[in-house]
């Protein structure tokens, strides 16, 4: 038995003891919905796919800093009210401006779902084994800090995702205040999330359909 | 059980009479009790006036917040994971594409609006304002950094992408030949230095686990 599975086998006793005692293992089964059987299975996904609300919070000396920089952005509303993924969200609209312009965007989709292909490889496809598509999806919005520092919420649905746009808003604000990127938000979802997403599917041997808009909804096939 | 005498009676008046007395004193200092000095504006409307306060959008961000600081492995993710990852994972395409200098220049061009806002107030307020607006003014950087130092005429703040460059290396192997000394000298500063350049003041960087900005 690895290390790692040692805690993991002992949430499954244990919640059948504590009904809804929400360990780690007990998150994954509501998330994926699945039985306690299967559960047993989530138990050998590698430490890193299940290491994610760990509850290491209370443990943190650093939250200090965390929670000045949310009160800073939400404070910061002029000429528009902050969020916490601005920064993020600039750095993507900027780097695809940049790729766009000099033609190289289907390299730098191909570049960043290669660079990130390791996950997939070594979670993703084994939760789908494991658990079906939907672990897909659950790889790629709510269990990866890339998407939930990202998109504001995340709708969690069977096979399904719904996420506010985060491009947009922040588009319109650089168009009119500044003017200086070429991309239209049409850029963003072509030559950006959507051969994103559909990279990452096609490594993990899946299908995906993306329904770009305010609400962009992706569904695994 | 004894009744108040007269005599106790006056006394506690008087005690707590001054005391009321005192408070009334106090509160006409506007500044301390009021937390209204000058510039402040009213404070009956400091609660309907704070913008942090007004926000109703604030159970994302703490969601937000929550996740990230409670996923410790396989290390403790920070609030800038994202942006520091992303900025690495692209700065490695595009330096493997020879194309760092024009990406830094692409940077500087797509800002000089608000560069040129920042130049405006350094006319009139002074050259600090120019690592005012390049720092702890912006999103890019705050939200970046995990704190920032404020000294005049200097900023200093831990290096948000050392640290995120080793745990690319670690957990995405073969993916980065990127160096940190890379970060520092196609990035941060040719960027830095040309922000600077349209504001019109000069800086010096020191790059390091703390990065020190100063002007030059």
């Amino acid at each position: 038995m690895k290390s790692n599975d040692k805690p993991l086998l002992k949430d499954v006793t244990d919640s059948l003891k504590n009904g809804e005692d929400m360990s780690r293992r007990n998150f994954a089964k509501k998330l994926l919905g699945i039985g306690a059987l299967s559960s047993l299975a989530v138990s050998i996904v590698p430490e890193a796919a299940l290491a994610w609300l760990d509850g290491g919070f209370a443990q943190r000396e650093d939250l200090a800093d965390a929670v000045k920089e949310l009160v800073k952005t939400y404070s910061d509303t002029k000429p528009y009210p902050h969020k916490f993924n601005d920064a993020l969200v600039k750095m993507h609209l900027r780097n695809l401006d940049f790729v766009v312009r000099k033609g190289i965007w289907k390299e730098r989709a191909e570049h960043y779902v290669w660079t990130l292909g390791v996950v997939v490889d070594r979670h993703i496809k084994k939760g789908i084994e494991m658990f079906g598509k939907d672990a897909f999806l659950w790889g790629n919005f709510e269990r990866t800090s890339c998407s939930y520092q990202l998109y504001e919420h995340i709708e969690i649905k069977d096979g399904e995702r719904l996420v506010p746009c985060p491009f947009k808003p922040i588009l319109d604000q650089i168009q009119k205040g500044m003017g200086t990127y070429q991309i239209t938000w049409d850029d963003v979802h072509n030559k950006w999330c959507i051969p994103v997403w559909e990279g990452f599917a096609k490594s993990a041997g899946v299908g995906v359909k993306v329904e770009p808009g305010e609400t962009c909804r992706i569904k695994v096939l | 059980m004894t009744q108040p005498e007269r005599r106790e009676f006056a006394k506690q008046t008087v005690k707590w009479g001054g005391a009321a007395l005192s408070l009334l004193t106090v509160l006409n200092l506007p500044s301390v009790v009021l937390g209204a000095g000058p510039g402040m504006g009213n404070p009956l409307n400091t609660i309907k006036e704070n913008p942090f306060l007004q926000r109703n959008d604030l159970q994302d961000a703490l969601k937000s917040l929550y996740v990230t600081y409670d996923s410790t492995s396989p290390y403790p993710h920070k609030f800038n994971d994202v942006i520091s990852k992303g900025q690495l994972e692209c700065l490695e395409f595009i330096v493997s594409k020879g194309l760092d200098k024009e990406y830094a220049a692409h940077y500087v061009a797509t800002m000089t609006p608000i560069l040129l806002r920042v130049k405006q107030m350094v006319e009139k307020e002074g050259p600090d304002k120019a690592l005012q607006g390049m720092f702890e003014g912006t999103t890019c950087s705050y939200q970046l950094m995990e704190r920032i130092d404020v000294k005049q005429g200097e900023r200093s703040f831990p290096c948000p992408y050392k640290q995120a460059l080793e745990n690319c290396k670690k957990w995405l192997p073969n993916r980065f030949v990127l160096e940190w000394k890379d970060v520092c000298s196609k990035l941060c500063i040719p960027t830095w230095t040309g922000f600077a350049k349209v504001i019109g003041v000069n800086i010096a960087v020191q790059p390091g686990e703390t990065c020190i900005v100063k002007l030059a």
